[in-house]
């Protein structure tokens, strides 16, 4: 009676918990629970039919084999607000202080899987991940039908608990690396985790890294597939994401989907994606550069024609492409949270805005709409949205050192990235490693 | 903790030390400097006058101007310019340095040494000799501006309006074959032309750095095959044929017999036939070919080896069979008795849609 009384006086404070009367094969019993995750309804008719099975094979409800849900022994107050709060239903005995906990029907909090949003698929397997952890889970178990995928479960977090699975494929891992994220992920079994930058910080990752060391995917083919590679996957409980580690360089531009593809297109497609990456950071470093301190780069004729369709424009070639890229920043960013409805209307002012009359109040050339153009579509060439933002920064130390120093200011910008790409490494796997499946690496 | 402060303050002064030591607030945007694309340079008994043909556009036209001054050197004037200018005078995109006639026949050697020296002007600058005065040449420029005063680069450039019988010498091989004991160098000749912007009657033969005779286009083609450049295009006339040179290699062989230098020369020509005059025999129009070149080659260098001016680089080629001290002696003891021994192997390559009876 003191359990039941306890969770009474909680439900003063939690209108969401529930406290039913109900007639069990003659027994009253209190079913307690959250209306917001129960479908009471189902629950009751499946409660029914269990209690009658029950009669008929002439067990006593609350015995502990009744094979009614798992008979609770002693449960304390906390034990049962965690069995709640994990969306069980708890069933009291009101003759006995007994307790049973069992899965009831639930609503369905999650959407259906649809195709990923983010992430566009051409040609291969167009479902997506979903904020369920089960359903994920059985996304990945669906494309990787292999015996040797192993399943660890976590429970991370101590205010808001979440759960998390690693997976893995026995036998293809870099021991060093499963070891690594299984004893981080073991060690702080307290830590929140409310977001992505809270697993980086969990997985030891400085909070300065300007790489993403974990890659980011909606599609569970790209999961599995980075599975049957040899690399580590994380899912977390209402993320819609799988998380792939380690993060290196090639996944800026390779993809399972290209496999998909004729060998030599997809390694056009690759090309593709490494000019993209070239064009994005270097082009308006390149733009300054060579219009501010070195246009003996030029052709004469360029030389003229940027001249010519720069006269006018008062401010310096820096401010200029900064004034620009800004702009374009910010309708990058303000693209991502409009209403669909509202997007065509950011297409049409960013499209005046920058297409003509921006020129025509001389405020930058007309050449530096082609150039940030360009930039800005080879940013989205780079496989991920996540590796995008990084590129997207990288420019503008180019862009800085191309002012002061020209052409070779560029070169030493690009030697400063390279270093720095050189100096990530994650659980000892260099970012610039060519991932082998079943390769020793670090 | 400590080196990890120490670290940001290290970051933190990069950060803010670059941008004040760089010096970067003297530079000039592409729009504020003026890049003056053909430099002309005179003399008036001793001082020089330069002239520089200035492109001047907007984004709805392009023309040119011409800018001039004199005194003592060219980088006084050049200083001078630049002080009375609205933007600064860049010399980095010069593309064509014309001397005129008189300056070429006195001596290019101050001028051409400090344009090697001066850091601004590119040495792969294309150098012409003007034959008349430079104004006329210059005004014929300017009123012919259309896309900016380019007119003059792109006659010379290979990839527009080049063609085989103009010569390309950059200031850079005029440096060279001041001091060199085995080579000269032939810088074109240019004029206003009469319907065409200019027009190249042939080239200037220099040697050691003064203009010592000239040549004719016919002959300016000889002196590019030498030189590499290729025939390509090029349409030879002669009594009973017109051909078009498709392609053409050249195999020279050297060797000194008792102190005569000889040289075996071999053209291979590819020709394509325009034109025929008369019924012709392909073994008519071969000889035809061989008579009429060897003629020009043979009038040519007779004419370089009495003014001792080695154009071709011919003592390139003995280079390895003399003593230092002997090249010395190249161009007077050796190269005017030179013997040379040239033939062309033409092959037909193509005789047109019309068949030719053989």
């Amino acid at each position: 009676m003191n359990l039941l009384e306890c969770l009474k006086s909680r439900q003063e404070l939690d209108s969401d918990l529930f406290l039913t009367p109900m007639r069990l094969s003659d027994r009253t019993v209190t079913l307690a629970g959250y209306t917001s995750l129960i479908d009471m309804p189902q629950t009751m008719i499946v409660l029914r039919q269990l209690a009658q099975n029950d009669v008929a094979s002439d067990h006593p409800l609350f015995a502990l084999d009744s094979g009614l849900g798992v008979a609770m022994q002693n449960p304390d107050e906390q034990a049962l607000l965690d069995a709640i709060a994990e969306g069980d239903l708890l069933i009291f005995s009101d003759e006995a202080d007994r307790c049973i906990r069992i899965v009831p029907v639930s609503r369905t909090l999650s959407r259906a899987i649809e195709s990923p949003t983010t992430e566009n698929v051409l040609r291969g397997a167009i479902s997506a991940f979903n904020e369920d952890l089960d359903t994920n889970i059985g996304l990945v178990k669906k494309h990787s039908l292999s015996e040797k995928l192993r399943i660890r479960s976590y429970m991370l977090g101590k205010n808001q608990r979440r759960r998390s699975v690693l997976l893995h494929m026995e036998g293809q891992n870099h021991d060093r690396l499963l070891e690594s994220i299984s004893n981080k992920l073991e060690s702080l079994p307290d830590k929140d985790i409310p977001d992505l930058q809270a697993l980086s910080e969990l997985l030891g990752f400085s909070k300065w890294s300007l790489i993403s060391r974990f890659n980011t995917t909606e599609l569970p083919q790209e999961a599995a597939s980075a599975l049957e590679s040899g690399k580590v996957v994380l899912l977390l409980d209402r993320f819609p994401f799988a998380v792939v580690l380690p993060s290196l360089l090639s996944d800026l531009f390779v993809t399972q989907n290209d496999r998909n593809f004729p060998t030599v297109f997809r390694v056009s497609f690759q090309i593709l994606r490494i000019l993209g990456l070239l064009a994005n950071v270097l082009l308006p470093g390149l733009y300054v550069a060579l219009v501010a301190v070195n246009p003996e780069v030029l052709r004469i004729e360029i030389a003229l024609s940027i001249a010519g369709s720069r006269e006018g424009v008062p401010y310096p070639a820096l401010v200029e492409t900064l004034l620009l890229l800004v702009i374009i920043e910010l309708t990058l960013e303000s693209a991502i949270r409009l209403p669909k409805t509202i997007g065509p209307t950011m297409t049409m002012v960013g499209g005046i805005i920058l297409g003509q009359a921006v020129v025509d109040a001389k405020l930058v050339s007309n050449i530096l709409i082609i150039i940030l153009a360009a930039t800005t579509i080879a940013n989205f060439t780079i496989i991920g949205f996540q590796n995008a933002t990084a590129l997207r920064l990288y420019k503008y130390l180019l862009l800085v050192l191309s002012a002061m120093f020209g052409v070779l200011g560029l070169f030493v910008g690009m030697v400063i990235i390279c270093a720095y790409l050189g100096h990530v490494s994650t659980f000892g796997i260099p970012y610039l490693t060519r991932w082998k499946t079943g390769g020793r690496h670090g | 903790m400590r080196k990890c402060v120490l670290r940001m303050a290290l970051f933190a002064s990069i950060v803010a030390w670059t941008p004040v030591l760089s010096g970067c607030w003297d530079i000039k945007d592409i729009n504020h400097r003026s890049l003056p694309i053909v430099m002309g340079v005179k003399q008036v008994d001793r001082a020089y006058k330069v002239l520089l043909l200035i492109p001047e556009v907007s984004p709805s036209e392009a023309k040119a101007k011409i800018v001039s001054g004199s005194g003592n050197t060219i980088n006084e004037i050049l200083d001078e310019i630049n002080k009375n200018m609205e933007y600064k005078v860049d010399l980095l995109h010069l593309k064509v340095i014309v001397f005129e006639r008189s300056i070429a026949e006195k001596g290019l050697d101050q001028s051409v040494e400090s344009f090697m020296r001066s850091k601004d002007i590119p040495n792969k600058t294309f150098t012409a000799i003007s034959e008349g005065a430079l104004e006329p040449l210059f005004e014929k420029l300017e009123a012919s501006s259309g896309s900016g005063g380019t007119e003059v680069y792109d006659f010379f450039e290979k990839n527009a309006g080049w063609s085989p019988e103009v010569v390309q010498t950059r200031i850079w091989e005029v440096f060279r074959s001041m001091d060199s004991y085995t080579r000269d160098v032939v810088i074109p000749i240019i004029k206003p032309g009469r319907t065409t912007t200019i027009e190249s009657p042939g080239g200037a033969v220099i040697k050691n750095g003064k203009m010592v005779g000239d040549i004719n286009s016919e002959e300016s083609l000889l002196y590019n095959l030498f030189k590499g450049s290729g025939t390509q295009g090029k349409i030879e006339v002669m009594d009973h044929a017109t051909v078009k040179i498709v392609s053409d290699r050249l195999n020279t062989t050297s060797e000194m017999h008792a102190g005569q230098a000889v040289l075996n020369s071999r053209l291979h020509l590819k020709v394509t036939v325009v034109e025929t005059v008369g019924t012709p025999t392909e073994a008519q129009i071969k000889k035809e070919i061989d008579k009429q070149l060897s003629m020009r080659f043979n009038g040519m260098l007779r004419s370089a080896q009495a003014k001792e001016a080695d154009i071709l680089g011919l003592g390139q080629l003995f280079r390895d069979e003399m003593s230092r001290a002997d090249l010395q002696h190249w161009r007077s003891k050796y190269y005017p008795f030179m013997k040379i021994n040239f033939k062309v192997h033409v092959v037909i390559q193509d005789e047109g849609l019309l068949k030719i009876d053989v």
